[in-house]
């Protein structure tokens, strides 16, 4: 049975989430983490939220974004876990493929994102990935999928997934993608266990 | 020989015959619920703990995000329709080898169950049994073959000197497809060897207090 694994980037992957990390570059840390809680919540939707928080963090040139994100601890246990199997990995995250890049290199997954490209020092948003369709799409050449995640926006991906796991990594998973998962799990050895076991 | 690697604790039910309003793993028992005192005593014998949860599950999820973050929690929505030997199989889904099931409110003696662990490992199936003490016994006939009980029946109704204690090793697959009662699974495969364990459910409030005066409720 050949098997997919999917993982949620942001307090994932990252024991850090991302955005805010940019947004200190502005002075807008808090703000920027105070917005990205009510939408991992599903107070605010992912993409109008996801739409404001780029315009916000778009005037921070992109070289210096990926400096920014190059220095982002990622979990060691996960890291490894992706590492030991780069071809059946993949990073699924509605975060900007320019952004991350330093990431998706560190780990050697395959990426499913947001699109966006660079223009004059600011960022030109083309598509916002809808998690579901990163499963679907998966679906045409594995038997199995198996999703990470901890946010609202895991949700059509953790639903759509066989195995569907909540992860509260660095905070707890919001309590709708606790309700489309099977598994829950608190810390990266444990959950790597686990993964290994499926 | 094959030793216990994990362990499946079935806290996913209602409670109701006690009646706490949350799950009866998170009740406290001078000073500890009965959650942590499973965690800390298993996490001694085995690499993976998995819990299963459904009524307010969110209470033990939060819980074990403070407390017990190398616990895995399986999720059994259909808890009020469905049994523990279910919750058994769902929390043993994708584990391998040997595991130990058990009902998330038992207050356990750790060297009893130490004992139990170990005497698991030459057994592919080990039941686990009382002294009859609860409200709602399952009482086991046998004979006894040293520390070992050769265990030949179930039964609600004949008492016996065993109570079937809601504890068993067996492997990770042994209560996929039960629909009914655990001992039910249990009886497809008599004869099995069981083996006394010291411990005291919690299922009444008189088995609470019963509980209390045990002493199990303090050392462990």
């Amino acid at each position: 049975m050949k098997t997919a694994f999917c993982f949620d980037l942001d307090g994932t992957v990252t024991t850090t989430e991302i955005l805010p990390c940019i947004a200190a570059e502005l002075g807008l840390a808090g703000e920027i983490a105070t917005l990205t809680r009510l939408t991992m919540d599903g107070h605010i939707g992912f993409e109008d939220s996801f739409r404001l928080r780029c315009a916000i963090l778009g005037t921070v040139p992109a070289a210096r974004v990926r400096e920014i994100v190059a220095a982002i601890p990622l979990d060691e246990h996960l890291l490894a876990f992706i590492r030991e199997r780069r071809e059946d990995c993949f990073l699924v995250t509605g975060n900007l493929d320019i952004w991350i890049q330093p990431i998706v290199e560190t780990c050697g997954a395959r990426l499913f994102s947001s699109v966006a490209t660079a223009q004059d020092n600011k960022v030109v948003l083309h598509s916002i990935l809808n998690k579901g369709t990163a499963v679907t799409e998966l679906r045409k050449s594995y038997d199995r999928i198996v999703a990470v995640g901890d946010g609202a926006n895991d949700v059509p991906m953790l639903r759509s997934a066989d195995v569907a796991i909540a992860y509260g990594g660095i905070h707890s998973p919001a309590p709708i993608a606790v309700q489309a998962a099977r598994y829950i799990t608190h810390q990266g050895a444990t959950l790597c266990n686990l993964l290994r076991a499926l | 020989m094959q030793p216990v690697t994990s362990a499946v604790i079935a806290a996913a039910g209602l409670g109701s015959r006690l009646g706490a309003g949350m799950p009866k793993c998170l009740i406290e028992i001078e000073g500890r619920n009965i959650l942590t005192r499973l965690v800390d005593i298993l996490s001694r014998h085995v690499s993976a703990i998995h819990v299963v949860i459904g009524y307010r599950e969110e209470l033990v999820v939060e819980y074990c995000a403070r407390h017990h973050r190398d616990v895995v929690l399986v999720r059994n929505p259909d808890y009020r329709t469905t049994n523990t030997a279910q919750s058994f199989a769902l929390g043993a889904q994708h584990l391998s080898g040997k595991t130990l099931f058990l009902d998330g409110d038992l207050l356990l003696s750790a060297t009893s169950v130490a004992g139990f662990i170990d005497a698991a490992a030459s057994h592919q199936i080990l039941v686990g049994l009382t002294d009859p003490k609860s409200e709602n016994t399952v009482y086991a006939s046998g004979a006894t073959d040293g520390e070992t009980i050769r265990l030949n029946g179930f039964s609600r109704t004949v008492a016996t000197p065993y109570e079937w204690a809601n504890i068993v090793s067996g492997p990770s697959t042994l209560m996929d497809g039960a629909t009914n009662y655990v001992f039910e699974r249990l009886i497809e495969h008599l004869p099995l060897p069981g083996r006394n364990i010291e411990l005291a459910e919690v299922d009444t409030a008189a088995d609470l207090q019963a509980a209390l005066k045990s002493g199990l409720a303090t050392r462990y």
